[in-house]
């Protein structure tokens, strides 16, 4: 075993400012719906939502240019490698204490599972509401200057609402994944401080 | 006191001293605005011998024909506009107006004998039927709207009441103040506060909270500040308020004045981007008069004309409810007021349909007739969500040939008309032949609403409308159609579609993680 860092500062910034932004936008999105929690009022939560599209929109901007420079994308190009092997882990193997079938490494640290679910937010869900969210936001200009009609509006939230409960059931399944590592915390901790154990095979493989 | 009665004893009776300007506070140039206009006058009329008459008891001609010795041009002028025609339509068509053959749904119609009683308020002298000289000069009436005494009075036909001094009232003579117009603005419908809702007496010494503009605690406005006027024409809307940012005359004989918010708060008068755009597809009175007759005044929202008529001892008499406000009287039936009156919202492009008496009428299935329904939608661009106080009322109707009457009320005992005798068939018929219409002798009473704009009585900003009275389920606009609005619009099966996502992700990941830990490998 060897302990190496995983997941680079910017790398781990960007992941936990994203989660902390999205978060954010799911209790002031439902709150605008009326879900039925008064958190921030209205008028602060669509305030919020809007501010923090933007933050996230520059955010998404840097890590876009982090992951190409760093050649790190390729860790989310999606394989069928694996992928059977994964989901009969997960579906069986879990329970019997079967090990891992995919070994992380530092240029491979994606199962390919996650990277069918993280190429999926990314190319995906993300886009979606970041389309939906800007043509929401700017309907009254659009509709006036295209001619839009009533129902386009409708479509829009309907995407967009969609999206977002896309989003929570997402981000249920994320957490609750990160517990299935060698211990429950173990994939948390990675992520927060970036170190991980990674098993020597693994490592020096790569070397 | 709301009552026709009321006026008819009391008609112009506003007098009292004018309120001593108060120290400047807060947003708004009460000040400025008044220093201003003291200098406008630039003539002293006491100190003109013309205007000391002296003029006999009610001889308003005689004071008009002085003043337009000066003013030549004047009385033209007046004569010109909807003040002096009640009828705002040109080569003498039905348009808008008093005079025209618009029903309402408070005293019904002046042209069924009535004209007489309602010209008291009409800028003129003499006016009692068809056969008043509209070209006549002096019967121009030049100080009711110039008065700055307060003393003025009007009579039936519109005759200066014969105890008013008129040689001191023409001696000080100025620029319209609030009590001008309002001496007939506030009264309305017959009494104070009655017809419109967001315009009563109250407005004279109103706190700040009951309108921003005209309050001496807020801006200090005087009506004509808005309503500016042109050669005497006043600016504003005849029946028809304008409901955008146009800023153009409506129809001939508008003139064009500060009429809308935008032409002095701008567009874009609020910091928030968002709230700005609303500005779009709802107006500004929508969320800045929460609610009309916030004064100490009622209003009217419901005259029953059918239930008029019960007599005691063969006279009519009044029921007053626990708040003194009257709830039955024998000459217009049972009544309802109310105060801090929720407006309705309505799409409206500027557009209301009047109804005419010669309008051939199909009652709905809902059996109410509305007079005046309001044009627009959601795709209108010049439509906005517009605040309307919905006067709803019985009244009576000619169900062979399908119209609305006009029936003779206001008259003595003997006369036919309905407070005189109180048949309902005499007094409609004698209406009728007055207006030259036909009624087939009978009649019935019918459900009606009529819609009045509200655009009065602004509120201090802190009491506008919050985000969340429209944007949530069953909000103030749940019954506006033809959009989707945030928070108010859900859609039952997005709901259930996501939860039901979220609710099978949670199942999925409970089974996982229990069978997981039950078979204990964490």
């Amino acid at each position: 075993m060897r302990r190496i860092v995983l997941y680079e500062g910017f790398e781990r910034f960007w992941h936990w400012a994203q989660a902390l932004i999205i978060l954010t936008m799911m209790l002031t999105g439902f709150e605008v719906r009326g879900v039925g929690w008064h958190l921030f009022g209205f008028q602060r939560a669509v305030a919020l939502h809007n501010i923090l599209a933007v933050t996230l929109l520059v955010l998404i901007v840097f890590a876009i240019f982090w992951h190409f420079t760093t050649g790190e994308w390729r860790q989310y190009i999606p394989t069928r490698k694996f992928l059977r092997e994964m989901i009969a882990f997960y579906v069986t193997g879990i329970f019997k204490g079967a090990p891992h079938p995919v070994r992380k490494h530092r240029m491979a640290k994606l199962n390919p599972l996650q990277r069918l679910a993280y190429f999926g937010f990314k190319v995906l869900i993300i886009p979606v509401q970041v389309t939906s969210g800007a043509l929401y936001y700017y309907y009254p200009n659009l509709q006036h200057s295209l001619g839009w009609p009533p129902a386009t509006l409708w479509v829009i939230a309907v995407v967009h609402v969609l999206g977002a409960f896309g989003l929570v059931a997402f981000l249920i399944g994320h957490v609750y994944l990160t517990t299935t590592g060698h211990t429950p915390l173990t994939n948390i901790k990675a992520m927060l401080t970036g170190w991980e154990e990674l098993e020597d095979d693994a490592y020096f493989d790569e070397t | 006191m709301q009552t026709l009665l009321g006026l008819l004893a009391l008609p112009l009776a506003l007098a009292q001293e004018p309120a001593p300007p108060p120290t400047p506070a807060g947003h708004g140039s009460y000040t400025i605005v008044h220093v201003a206009k003291s200098r406008r006058q630039t003539a002293d009329h006491s100190k003109f011998k013309i205007l000391k008459g002296p003029f006999k008891d009610s001889d308003g001609p005689a004071v008009t024909r002085a003043c337009l010795t000066c003013h030549m041009k004047a009385a033209e002028q007046v004569m010109a506009t909807s003040h002096w025609t009640w009828n705002i339509a040109k080569d003498g068509k039905d348009g808008f107006g008093k005079s025209t053959l618009l029903v309402n749904n408070y005293c019904i119609s002046i042209i069924g004998g009535n004209t007489e009683s309602c010209a008291r308020c009409h800028a003129g002298y003499g006016f009692k039927d068809k056969s008043f000289d509209f070209t006549k000069q002096e019967n121009v009436d030049c100080l009711v709207c110039h008065d700055t005494t307060g003393d003025y009075e009007k009579e039936k036909a519109g005759w200066p009441n014969p105890g008013v001094s008129l040689a001191e009232v023409a001696q000080k003579v100025g620029a319209p103040s609030n009590r001008n117009c309002g001496v007939c603005h506030f009264f309305g419908g017959g009494g104070d506060a009655t017809k419109h809702g967001d315009l009563d007496d109250t407005i004279l010494k109103a706190p700040r909270a009951e309108d921003v503009h005209m309050s001496r605690q807020g801006a200090g406005m005087d009506c004509i500040d808005c309503h500016a006027s042109d050669a005497h024409k006043v600016g504003g809307p005849n029946y028809v308020v304008p409901a955008d940012r146009r800023e153009q005359a409506k129809f001939a004989g508008e003139s064009v004045s500060r009429m809308s918010c935008a032409a002095c708060h701008s567009d874009s008068p609020h910091k928030s981007y968002i709230l700005n755009r609303h500005y779009q597809k709802v107006a500004c009175q929508t969320c800045h008069i929460p609610t009309y007759a916030r004064g100490t005044l009622p209003t009217n929202t419901f005259w029953d004309w059918a239930s008029a008529g019960r007599l005691k001892n063969g006279r009519g008499y009044k029921e007053e409810d626990a708040n003194g406000y009257e709830k039955y009287n024998s000459i217009h039936g049972e009544m309802i007021w109310a105060r801090n009156v929720r407006p309705s919202y309505v799409w409206y492009n500027g557009t209301l349909k009047f109804t005419r008496l010669t309008d051939r009428i199909t009652v709905p299935a809902d059996g109410r007739v509305i007079l005046n329904p309001a044009e627009g939608s959601y795709t209108d661009p010049n439509a906005k969500i517009w605040p309307f106080k919905f006067h709803e009322a019985t009244q009576p109707f000619d169900p062979i040939l399908q119209h609305f009457v006009a029936p003779y009320t206001a008259g003595p005992k003997g006369s036919g008309a309905y407070w005189g005798d109180w048949d309902w068939d005499v007094a409609i018929k004698m209406g009728m032949e007055t207006a030259g219409l036909p009624y087939s002798g009978q009649h019935s009473f019918v459900k009606t609403s009529m819609l009045w704009p509200v655009t009065h009585m602004v509120a201090p900003k802190e009491q506008a409308l919050a985000c969340t009275e429209c944007h949530k389920r069953n909000g103030l606009l749940a019954q506006v159609p033809g959009f989707y609005l945030l928070g108010r619009d859900h859609g039952a099966g997005v709901d259930l579609l996501g939860f039901g996502v979220i609710l099978l992700t949670l199942l999925g990941v409970g089974i996982h993680g229990f069978i997981r830990f039950t078979h204990g490998r964490p």
